[in-house]
C-alpha cells in the first residue's frame, strides 16, 4: 500500500504549457529533481459516462530531460566574458534568475490507494495543467518498478538500485529474460560483464540451467562464488575438425594462411576423407594402423609420445604417408591405404605426389596453429577445465552452469565451435532429448550474431542465434547477447531480445543503431548513453515495468580480466622473482 | 608621416568613405538622410559628408597634436576595462515598460517599472542581485490628460524615478543609479496635464516607498513644499490646490529630482545618478557645441561661405540651417567622429526652454486654468529642474553612440564616472552598444504578452457584457464597439459599404 503521508512527499514542481497524456512540461523547484528520476502527480479522472464518482489517481512520470535557462544573461555576453577571461560574478550580469523546466515522460496511472498492485495503466487523459509533481516515496517507487512481480516474486531478480535514490532496490522478471532473450549492450569497461555476472548469479540461485560462451575468461570467477562453485564446470573447447566437411576444413587452413592451390584443394576432398576414416572403434585395428603410420612416416613418437586422435595432425600424417607410398612406390602401403579408406590413391601420380607435399606442409602448420590456440583455450579455462563433452546435453544441468571457453581461438574458430554446440541444444530440445530448459549466454556476441557475416562460419552462427532468438521461445532456448558493438550485431538477433541492458555507449554508430532497433528506448534516454557511469544501465523492455535507469549491484565473482594495476603487478613479478634494476649503459664507468 | 598609417588615413575623405562602407547602420542613415534633403543637396551627399567629417577629423586632431590652439571637440578615451576597479559597487538599474492591449488598436493599459540592484563581486546569488517590479493600471489614475499621448510618459517618468528614490533610499551603499533613457526628458512637452490627485499620488506611492511611514512623509514634503515655495508662483490658485491635495505633474516630476539629488549630495562618496539614450535624436550638442565653434572658426577665417561653397547654396550660414538642411543629429555626427570607446566633452542640455505659461484643467472643474510652469527652470534652485550634463559614447563601430546624462549639480566628476561604467557595461553587449544591466531590467520590466492578452480578452469580455445588458444605448457607440471588440482585419462583416 502506498503510504499517505503527505508530510513526506517533496513538492518538485508544476505543471505548466501543453500536457499530453505521453508527456508534460514541468516549471521546477530549483535542483529538486535529476533527469531520470521517478515522479509523480495526483489527479482526479471522471468516468466519461458519468455513473460512478471521480477516480483518484496517481499519474508516474519520468525525468527525461531538464532544460535550465537563463533568460537575463545574453549569449553575447558570454562570449565577451569568454574572450576577455572575465568572471561573470565580477561584473554587472544576472546570474540568478534562471528558469528550470523538466520535460517528464509519463509511465503510467494507478488509484491512489495502490490498489493495482503496483501495476501501471495506460493514462488517457493528460493530467491538469498548474498540477503539483513530488518526489514519491521510496517505498511506493519500489513498487511501481516492481510492478505485478510484487504478486511473482519467485522471477524476480534483484540486479540493481535505483540510479538517482539509491534505497530503491530495482528487480527485474528472471522469466522474461530466460524466454524472451536479452541484450546487454555496452562499450568496453562499461562494466556489461559485470551486469551479466549479476544476473547469472541470480539465475543461479534458482537453479536455471545456464551455457555461458566465454570468448576471454570473463566467467571463470563464478566458481569461486561461495554456494555456487560446485554447479560451475568449465570447458576448454577443441576444434571438432571430423564434425566439419572438407570443404569447411579446407576454408580453416586457408584462414590461418596457408591456402591451397586449387589442385590441393582437388585432393584435399581425398586425403581428409581418408583421415576420417583411418580411425575405427576397433582399438586393436586402430594400434595396428598407428603402428603403421609411426614406421612408414619414421616417427616412432606417433601413437607413443603423440596420441593419434580426430584432428588435424591426423590429416598432415595421412599426407605425408600418402606422398611416402607415392615417392617409394610402396604398393603394400598403397594397399593398405586404400584398405583403410584411401580410394582412387593407386591412380595418384607424381603431380599428385607434390600435390600431397604440399598439403602435408599445409596440414602441418594448421595443426601447429590449432595446437597453439588449444593450449591457449585450455589454459584460460583454468585447472580444472574438463574437454568438452562429445554428449553437449551434458553442458545443460539443473542448477549448472557450464562455462565454454573459447578464449584462445580465432573468431572464425569460436563461431564454429559455437555454432555447433548452440545447433546440438536446439536439436536436443526439439528432439526433447535434452529435458531441461535452457540460457545461452553470448559473451561479445557480435562474433556469433555479425550483421555482416563473411565467412561460412560466420554465416553458420548467425543462422545458429537467429534460430534460438526466433524460435527459441517455444523450446525453452533462451539467449542473453552481450556486446560492445552493437552496430556490428544481427539486426533481426537483436530485435528478437525483449529486454534490454543498455550500459555507456560513446559510439555514434551504436548509438544510433540501439535507437533504431530498440523501440522502447526513448530518445532522451539514446542522449544519455554517452554520459552513464561505469555500472550505470538503462534497463528497458520486458524485464522491468517501465524503462528506469539504474545502477547495477556488484556480483560476487570476479572477472577473469578485471586488471590489476600494471605497475604494481611489475612490483609484484620483481619482487616474487628477485629481480634487479637494469644498469644505465650511460653511468656505467669504463 | 606616411599616408598607410591608419590613423592618418580616417582623417581623409577617402578615409572616412571606407569607413563609413564598413558601417551600415551609418550607411543607411546617410542614404536615408539623402531621400530627404532637398533636390540640389541630394547628389554627392555621401562624398560632401565624408568631406564634412574628414575636415572635422583634422581639426580635431590638429587640437590634439598642439597645432590648433581652440578645441573643436573634446574627445576622450574611457579607461580600459578593468572589472577589478568596480568590485563590490552596488549598481540599480531602473527601466519602465507599457503594456499595450489590442482592442481596435493598441490601448496602453498597464505599466510596470523594474529595476535590477546588482553587487559586483559578490558570489552569494541570494546577495548578489535584487530586482523589484511595480506595475500600475493607467485606468486606476484620476489626474493627468488620458486623451494624450503623452499620458503615459507622465505617468512612466513618476514612476521611474520613484523607483530610482526608492532604489537609493534602501541601498545606503548604491554607487550607481542608471535609468534607461533622458535622465530629465524635455519637460516643456508635458506641461498642461490635470493634476494628479492624493489618490493617485497613494497608488504610486503603495508601489514604491520602502513603508507607508516614509510614503506618508513624501507626499506631506512635497505638499508643504509645495505650498510654501512651488505652487505660489505658477499659479494664482495655490492655497486652492494645497487645500485640495493637487500634485500638478511637473512640479511633483521636478520636486522628485530635487529629492533624488539632496538624498544624493548626503552620501559619501555620491552615488553616480545618469540617464543613458539610445538612439536619440538630439542635435543640441552640434548645434550648441561643435557646429557653433566650426562657424566662429569659419569666420574668424573669412570662410562664412564655406558650406555654401561645398554644398552649393547660399543658406548654410549657421549651425541650425546646416543641421535643418543636411538632416544631420548628434548622434549620425558622433558616430562618424568618435572611436569605440572615446566619448565626447560634455556640455548642458537645454531641457527646460519651453517651460512658459500653460492652461491646465483640474479635476472635476469644466473650465481651465492658467499656469506658470517658468519657476520650474533650474535657475529657481528651490522649486526648478537640476540642470543636466550630457556627452557621447561610442561603444562600438557598429553601433549609434549613447548619450550619457548626469546632474550638473553632483559635480563634473558624475558624467566621467558615469561614462566609464557605461562603457563597460556596454561592452558586454557589442552587438547592441548599450549597458546590459539597462537590457536586462528591461527585460524584467516588460509587460508579457499573455498579460495584455488577458487584460485585452477581460476588456472586450465586460463591453461585451455591457452591449448585452443595453447600458450603452448610443447608436454609434454601440457600432465603435462592436468593431472594437470583433472586428478583424478582414472580416468580411466590416468590409467597406457600397
Amino acid at each position: 500500500m502506498p503510504s499517505a503521508n503527505n508530510q513526506n512527499r517533496k513538492f518538485v514542481g508544476t505543471i505548466v504549457g501543453e500536457s499530453t497524456s505521453r508527456e508534460f512540461r514541468l516549471a521546477l523547484d530549483h535542483e529538486a529533481v535529476r533527469e531520470q528520476d521517478i515522479i509523480a502527480v495526483d489527479a482526479t479522472l471522471r468516468p466519461t459516462d458519468g455513473t460512478a464518482s471521480p477516480k483518484q489517481i496517481r499519474v508516474w512520470a519520468k525525468v527525461q530531460r531538464i532544460e535550465r535557462l537563463n533568460p537575463l544573461f545574453p549569449v553575447e555576453a558570454g562570449h565577451e566574458l569568454a574572450a576577455t577571461q572575465t568572471d561573470p560574478f565580477d561584473t554587472v550580469l544576472s546570474l540568478s534568475r534562471e528558469m528550470v523546466t523538466a520535460v517528464c515522460q509519463i509511465l503510467g496511472a494507478e488509484p491512489l490507494d495502490g490498489g493495482a498492485g503496483g501495476k501501471l495503466d495506460h493514462l488517457r487523459y493528460p493530467p491538469q495543467p498548474a498540477s503539483s509533481a513530488y518526489r514519491p516515496e521510496s517505498s511506493d517507487i519500489a513498487r511501481v518498478v516492481l510492478g505485478e512481480l510484487e504478486h511473482k516474486k519467485d522471477r524476480a531478480l534483484d540486479i540493481a538500485h535505483l540510479s538517482n535514490r539509491r534505497e530503491v532496490d530495482v528487480k527485474v522478471d528472471g522469466h522474461a529474460i530466460v524466454t524472451r532473450h536479452l541484450a546487454i549492450l555496452a562499450m568496453t569497461g562499461a562494466g556489461k560483464s559485470v551486469t551479466a555476472r549479476r544476473i547469472i548469479e541470480e539465475l543461479a540461485n534458482k537453479n536455471y540451467p545456464i551455457v555461458i560462451f566465454d570468448p576471454h575468461g570473463d566467467y571463470t570467477g563464478l566458481s569461486e562464488v561461495p554456494g555456487l562453485g560446485n554447479r560451475v564446470r568449465r570447458y576448454y573447447a577443441k576444434f571438432p575438425i571430423f564434425e566439419e566437411d572438407a570443404e569447411t576444413v579446407a576454408e580453416i587452413i586457408n584462414s590461418l594462411g596457408y591456402e591451397l592451390t586449387p589442385t590441393m584443394r582437388h585432393r584435399f576432398d581425398e586425403v581428409f576423407r581418408a583421415a576420417k576414416m583411418f580411425l575405427t572403434d576397433d582399438k586393436t585395428e586402430n594400434q595396428t594402423r598407428i603402428g603403421w603410420l609411426a614406421q612408414r612416416l619414421n616417427k616412432p613418437e606417433i601413437g607413443t609420445v603423440f596420441p593419434v586422435e580426430r584432428d588435424m595432425w591426423l590429416i598432415a600424417y595421412l599426407a605425408e604417408a600418402g606422398e611416402i607410398v607415392k615417392d617409394q612406390a610402396d604398393a603394400a602401403g598403397e594397399q593398405s591405404l586404400t584398405t583403410w579408406g584411401w580410394s582412387g590413391l593407386a591412380n595418384y601420380t607424381g603431380t599428385d605426389k607434390r600435390t600431397l607435399e604440399g598439403i602435408k606442409k599445409r596440414a602441418y602448420a594448421t595443426a601447429a596453429a590449432l595446437r597453439r590456440m588449444e593450449d591457449t583455450n585450455k589454459k584460460i579455462a583454468a585447472i580444472g577445465a574438463t574437454p568438452l563433452p562429445t554428449d553437449r546435453k551434458e553442458l545443460v544441468q539443473y542448477g549448472g552452469i557450464s562455462i565454454v571457453s573459447l578464449a584462445g581461438y580465432t573468431g572464425d574458430f569460436q563461431a564454429t565451435i559455437y555454432s555447433i554446440i548452440t545447433n546440438d541444444l536446439y536439436d536436443a530440445r526439439v528432439r526433447d532429448e535434452l529435458k531441461l530448459p535452457v540460457l545461452l549466454l553470448l559473451e561479445e556476441a557480435h562474433n556469433f550474431a555479425p550483421a555482416k557475416a563473411d565467412t561460412p562460419a560466420e554465416q553458420r552462427a548467425v543462422a545458429a542465434t537467429r534460430q534460438i532468438a526466433q524460435e527459441g521461445r517455444k523450446f525453452s532456448v533462451g539467449l542473453i547477447l552481450i556486446s560492445q558493438r552493437p552496430s556490428r550485431l544481427d539486426e533481426t538477433a537483436l530485435a528478437m531480445c525483449n529486454s534490454h541492458i543498455i550500459m555507456r555507449m560513446v559510439n555514434p554508430a551504436d548509438q544510433n543503431f540501439i535507437r533504431k532497433v530498440i523501440e522502447s528506448l526513448g530518445e532522451d534516454e539514446a542522449r544519455m548513453l554517452p554520459d552513464l557511469d561505469v555500472g550505470e544501465a538503462i534497463l528497458s523492455g520486458q524485464l522491468i515495468n517501465f524503462p528506469v535507469l539504474v545502477k547495477i549491484k556488484q556480483p560476487t565473482s570476479q572477472g577473469e580480466r578485471e586488471e590489476k594495476d600494471a605497475f604494481v603487478a611489475l612490483e609484484e613479478a620483481r619482487k616474487l622473482y628477485g629481480v634487479g634494476r637494469a644498469n644505465n649503459p650511460n653511468t656505467r664507468r669504463s | 608621416m606616411s599616408q598607410s598609417n591608419p590613423s592618418q588615413i580616417r582623417l581623409t575623405e577617402e578615409g572616412v568613405q571606407a569607413e563609413l562602407q564598413r558601417q551600415p547602420h551609418l550607411l543607411m542613415k546617410l542614404a536615408e538622410n539623402a531621400f530627404t534633403v532637398a533636390e540640389s543637396l541630394r547628389n554627392n551627399y555621401f562624398k560632401n559628408t565624408a568631406q564634412f567629417i574628414s575636415a572635422l577629423r583634422k581639426a580635431i586632431n590638429s587640437y590634439a597634436t598642439g597645432k590648433r590652439p581652440d578645441p573643436i571637440l573634446g574627445v576622450y578615451d574611457t579607461p580600459k576595462v578593468d572589472w577589478s576597479s568596480v568590485q563590490d559597487e552596488v549598481v540599480t538599474f531602473i527601466d519602465g515598460g507599457v503594456g499595450k492591449v489590442q482592442l481596435s488598436s493598441q490601448v496602453p493599459i498597464l505599466l510596470r517599472v523594474g529595476s535590477y540592484c546588482v553587487r559586483t563581486g559578490e558570489r552569494r546569488l541570494s546577495e548578489r542581485e535584487q530586482f523589484g517590479y511595480y506595475p500600475v493600471i493607467l485606468g486606476d489614475l484620476e489626474g493627468g490628460n488620458k486623451e494624450r499621448k503623452d499620458f503615459i510618459d507622465i505617468v512612466r517618468i513618476s514612476a521611474e524615478l520613484l523607483g530610482g528614490l526608492s532604489a537609493l533610499e534602501r541601498t545606503p551603499d548604491l554607487r550607481l543609479l542608471m535609468f534607461h533613457g533622458p535622465l530629465v526628458y524635455m519637460m516643456s512637452a508635458y506641461a498642461g496635464h490635470t493634476p494628479f490627485t492624493e489618490k493617485d499620488i497613494d497608488l504610486f506611492l503603495k508601489q514604491y516607498a520602502p513603508g507607508t511611514n516614509t510614503a506618508h512623509r513624501l507626499k506631506e514634503e512635497f505638499l508643504e513644499d509645495a505650498k510654501l515655495y512651488i505652487y505660489p508662483p505658477m499659479t494664482p490658485r495655490s492655497d486652492e490646490w494645497i487645500q485640495k491635495k493637487l500634485f500638478e505633474p511637473l512640479a511633483w516630476i521636478s520636486w522628485l529630482y530635487r529629492r533624488l539629488i539632496e538624498t544624493a549630495k548626503q552620501r559619501t562618496p555620491k552615488p553616480i545618478i545618469a540617464g543613458v539614450v539610445e538612439r536619440g535624436e538630439l542635435r543640441a550638442f552640434s548645434e550648441t557645441i561643435l557646429l557653433a565653434r566650426v562657424f566662429q572658426g569659419l569666420r574668424k577665417n573669412n570662410q562664412e561661405n564655406y558650406f555654401n561653397q561645398m554644398y552649393g547654396r547660399t543658406d548654410l550660414k549657421s549651425p541650425k540651417s546646416l543641421l535643418d538642411r543636411l538632416n544631420y543629429t548628434d548622434a549620425l555626427l558622433m558616430a562618424m567622429l568618435l572611436q569605440p570607446g572615446q566619448y565626447s566633452e560634455s556640455w548642458e542640455i537645454a531641457k527646460y526652454d519651453g517651460l512658459r505659461e500653460g492652461r491646465v484643467t483640474l479635476p472635476n472643474e469644466p473650465d481651465v486654468s492658467v499656469v506658470n510652469f517658468a519657476p520650474l527652470k533650474p535657475e529657481n534652485n528651490k522649486t526648478g529642474f537640476p540642470r543636466v550634463n550630457g556627452c557621447y559614447l561610442s561603444v562600438s563601430e557598429t553601433t549609434e553612440p549613447i548619450r550619457v546624462e548626469t546632474f550638473a549639480e553632483l559635480g563634473d566628476d558624475q558624467i566621467h564616472e558615469a561614462v566609464n561604467r557605461a562603457h563597460m557595461y556596454s561592452r558586454l553587449l557589442p552587438g547592441y552598444g548599450f549597458p546590459v544591466g539597462l537590457d536586462i531590467a528591461d527585460k524584467f520590466a516588460k509587460v508579457p504578452a499573455w498579460m495584455t492578452q488577458s487584460y485585452g480578452k477581460l476588456i472586450r469580455h465586460h463591453l461585451g457584457v455591457s452591449l448585452q445588458r443595453g447600458e450603452i444605448s448610443d447608436a454609434e457607440m454601440r457600432r465603435i464597439l462592436v468593431q472594437a471588440i470583433y472586428m478583424t482585419h478582414r472580416d468580411w462583416l466590416f468590409r467597406p459599404q457600397s
